[in-house]
């Protein structure tokens, strides 16, 4: 059973053993505390030995005697420290001894430790005489008293070595980045002094450890064989801490850290360099500024335009609102005759001229009338506003006591006007043929009206040659009179409201060759009337510029917009009994054809005053400066 | 197969070194006082030789590290310091403290060199046939020990040189013939890893013998008294 345990106990030792030989402290820091609980376990099993055992198995863990650690510093020798462990009687000293054994050629036997220290407890010092490389040791720990082994530990002295740390750490500044903020130095050290480099007994690899001062983390080099290292990329607002180990090439085990020493270079300063730099700057923006400034009071006009534009208020193209505020009735109209689009004054010149308006399309499906009807061009007084396409109904008794109304329907209707504006150019055409005759036409009156043939007399040929039809004479109803009244009131009411108006035209063209046409263009603006409607009264549009008398003193409204004429509303009768000289002449209106001319019957003419063929006769009439709108013209005014 | 002839590619190249070294009629700096052959100094020859022995013993240990990373487990790594008794004490009586070094001859350094030079030599040839047949042994390792008995060789090449320069002698012939291997390794281990594992420990053992050796003899070359006096 001894020997049982006795073996039993050695492997256990053997295991102990094994984890003292362990390299690195760490491990065996771990394994050394398993193998103090296993062997305290054997010891607890060993019954036979030492007395100092004591029999209970103590809680308290025992600690044997054991080696701390074997060391060699320059592989010339070495020491050996031990620990006496927990048991109080073997911390006398000399109660433990150390023998240890070569496994040379010539092998000895065991021998005690040549030299206990005698300064240093539990050391175990073997001299050059004792250390041989490439050999394996073992040291025992024994009891001096007793036949035990506490511990044994086997090495060979070149795997204990942790050599001296370098000497002679200094360094030397390389170079500082032209920023200033970094810079390389260069490290210096020398060989311990302990270890034999010379000679080549030891060859030593250093490491080089650097951090910034009181961090926590050190930086690594390469291991450098030689005796100089450059370190790289330090800042120079920090402080830097370097130190340096070495250890045995071809082995792991690293000698103590040397001394720190301290790096911190300065910044370099660079004022020199940042104050011409300064001074540049501020000149530079100063300069900026100031052509700034100059830039801006120089150009400040356009500098006004450029950044705050002016607001484009709305305006007509070519003309001037201005014009239309002041009434300057004579540049506008200038304005308008040259765009061909719209020439009134003749009308204005030509108080006597009197046209007929025709509706050429049926559009008001009240009324049906015949074309004589549309001939006479029944007006009426009183607009709707709000019929864009101007239809107005043709029969509408409610527009006819309100003048007001319908001033107000012409001034809506205003820009409606096909010659004044350009929008919409569609929409003269329809309502060139769609317009029935616009002032508002009173019933009885028109029907009066229907029922009658209606016969135009030429009363007048303007020099032009265009022809001016005058309502035939036999026509003049009862209702003339009345009509004369109203239309007085009206000529009264329209001149009332010639600085209110804007132009509403009615025109008629007459046409020598297509014999008569007209264009409805504009609703007229009607004073308030009943008997607008009444048949010898339409209302006319005097076109500019033909200052051509009237003959027959008529006289049209004007509504002026601004207190010129610039639309005449002739009433074909309007004066139709008294002014209208006595009718010499007429022409039958045969019928109207699909070009919206009237076709007349030249035979019927027979004043001689009025020259009765001045249709016929009369050369064509291209031009607009008669003061007469042809189809032609209108087709090319409407698209 | 490409390794063996990368190999005589490499001795090529290692054989016209040493001829380099031993002298030849191409490049000449030295030239003796014969001027009949050119011949490198002694100096030169031992850093060559220095050389040599620092690549093999830093090589070696690389190799014994990879091994023992890829083979040996942890426990035994620790017994493995327990002996040098993996390597059995040397052939003959080699010193082994700095003061034995000091007091020996530089023949009885040459000498020593080269009978571990010529001693490993067979063994490494076995030691890399033994790796080869290893599954999953890394290339690195095959490569760093077929490159160590190839500068072994040179090695051998350039210490006989020496010893004919130095020492003036003839060549030397290695008197124990015997197999090296069962002296090598305790009996038993049988297991392969364990002697493969062995060989390579021992082998990093005497180059480090050879490195020191060879840095001793040049020591003496340029500084006698420090070297060979303590």
């Amino acid at each position: 059973m001894n020997n049982n345990h006795s073996t039993f106990r050695k492997i256990y030792l053997y295991v102990c053993v094994l984890q003292e030989q362990a390299k690195t402290m760490e491990r065996k820091d771990s394994l050394s505390l398993l193998c103090v609980l296993v062997c305290v376990w054997t010891q607890a099993t060993y019954t036979q030995g030492s007395t100092q055992v004591p029999e209970d198995f103590t809680p308290e863990p025992i600690v044997l005697p054991h080696f701390t650690s074997c060391r060699s510093r320059e592989q010339e020798t070495f020491r050996c420290w031990w620990s006496t462990g927990s048991l109080a009687n073997l911390s006398e000293p000399g109660a433990l001894a150390v023998f240890f054994h070569q496994n040379n050629l010539m092998p000895i036997g065991w021998q005690e430790c040549p030299d206990y220290t005698a300064t240093v407890e539990n050391e175990c010092y073997f001299n050059k005489s004792f250390t041989h490389i490439w050999t394996s040791y073992c040291v025992q720990l024994r009891a001096t008293s007793q036949n035990i082994t506490y511990d044994e530990y086997c090495f060979t002295v070149e795997n204990i070595v942790h050599p001296d740390p370098p000497v002679g750490l200094n360094w030397t500044l390389l170079n500082v980045s032209r920023s200033g903020i970094n810079f390389d130095i260069l490290v210096r050290w020398a060989p311990p002094p302990s270890a034999d480099v010379q000679t080549g007994w030891m060859s030593l690899k250093y490491e080089v450890h650097y951090r910034v001062r009181n961090a926590s983390h050190w930086d690594k080099l390469e291991l450098e064989s030689g005796s100089q290292q450059s370190i790289y990329g330090l800042q120079t607002d920090k402080e830097y801490e370097v130190r340096i180990r070495c250890k045995m090439s071809a082995f792991d085990n690293f000698g103590d850290f040397s001394e720190s020493v301290f790096v911190q270079v300065a910044p370099i300063p660079t004022k020199v360099s940042v104050f011409p730099m300064a001074l540049l700057l501020v000149f530079g923006v100063v300069g900026m500024l100031f052509l700034l400034v100059l830039i801006i009071f120089s150009q400040q006009q356009r500098l006004m335009v450029i950044l705050l534009p002016p607001v484009p208020a709305p305006k007509i193209k070519g003309i001037d609102p201005e014009l239309l505020k002041k009434g300057k009735m004579d540049q506008l109209n200038s304005l308008l005759s040259s765009q061909h689009m719209y020439n009134h004054d003749t009308y204005r010149e030509d108080p006597w001229v009197e046209f007929i308006q025709l509706d050429l399309d049926d559009a008001c499906e009240k009324n049906e009338n015949s074309d004589t009807q549309r001939l006479l061009g029944l007006t009426r007084p009183g607009l709707k506003g709000d019929d864009d396409s101007g239809r107005a109904s043709c029969y509408d008794p409610d527009f006819l006591p309100d003048t007001e109304g319908l001033l107000a329907a012409h001034s809506e209707m205003e820009e409606r006007h096909p010659l004044v504006s350009e929008s919409s150019p569609s929409t003269p055409s329809p309502e060139l043929a769609e317009t029935p005759f616009f002032p508002v036409q009173s019933q009885p009156v028109s029907q009066s009206w229907i029922n009658m043939d209606f016969y135009a007399q030429v009363s007048d040929v303007t020099p032009a040659g265009a022809v001016v039809l005058s309502p035939g004479q036999q026509n003049d109803t009862p209702s003339k009179n009345p009509v004369d009244k109203t239309k007085k009131e009206e000529e009264e009411a329209g001149k009332e409201e010639e600085h209110e108006k804007k132009m509403k035209l009615q025109l008629l063209v007459v046409d020598p060759d297509r014999g008569y046409s007209h264009e409805v263009i504009a609703r007229q603006v009607e004073s308030s009337g009943a008997p607008f409607c009444s048949a010898p009264e339409i209302a006319y549009h005097t076109l500019p510029p033909e200052p051509a008398e009237e003959p027959h003193g008529w006289h049209g409204e004007y509504l002026a917009p601004d207190g010129e004429a610039q639309m005449a509303y002739f009433l074909p009768e309007a004066p139709p009994a008294s002014m209208l000289p006595p009718v010499s002449d007429y022409t039958v209106v045969q019928e109207v054809d699909d070009q919206r001319s009237l076709l007349l019957n030249p035979s019927a003419r027979q004043s001689p005053a009025c020259p009765p063929n001045p249709i016929k006769h009369l050369p064509s009439m291209p031009a607009v400066p008669v003061g007469y709108l042809t189809p032609e013209l209108l087709e090319n005014l409407s698209p | 197969m490409k390794n063996t002839k990368v190999l005589q590619g490499c001795l090529g190249l290692l054989f016209c070194s040493i001829h380099g070294l031993l002298g030849s009629a191409l490049d000449c700096p030295d030239r003796d006082a014969g001027g009949t052959r050119c011949s490198i100094s002694v100096e030169k020859l031992l850093d060559r030789a220095i050389q040599h022995a620092e690549l093999i013993y830093r090589v070696s240990e690389e190799a014994r590290t990879l091994f023992e990373q890829m083979f040996i487990p942890f426990s035994f790594h620790a017994q493995q310091s327990h002996g040098g008794h993996l390597c059995t004490s040397n052939i003959f009586p080699i010193p082994t403290s700095k003061s034995e070094v000091q007091q020996i001859s530089d023949k009885w350094l040459l000498h020593s060199v080269l009978i571990l030079i010529q001693f490993w030599i067979d063994p490494l040839v076995e030691l890399q046939a033994s790796l080869d047949r290893y599954d999953n042994a890394p290339s690195d390792l095959l490569n760093k020990t077929k490159w160590m008995s190839t500068k072994l060789m040179n090695l051998e090449q350039g210490v006989l040189v020496l010893i004919r320069k130095m020492l003036e002698e003839g060549s030397l012939e290695l008197h124990n013939n015997e197999s090296v291997t069962p002296y090598l390794l305790p009996t038993d281990m049988v297991e392969h890893v364990l002697r493969d594992y062995a060989m390579l420990s021992c082998f990093k053992k005497d180059a480090h013998k050879m490195e020191t050796f060879l840095k001793f003899l040049k020591c003496r070359q340029t500084n006698r008294p420090s070297c060979s006096i303590l």
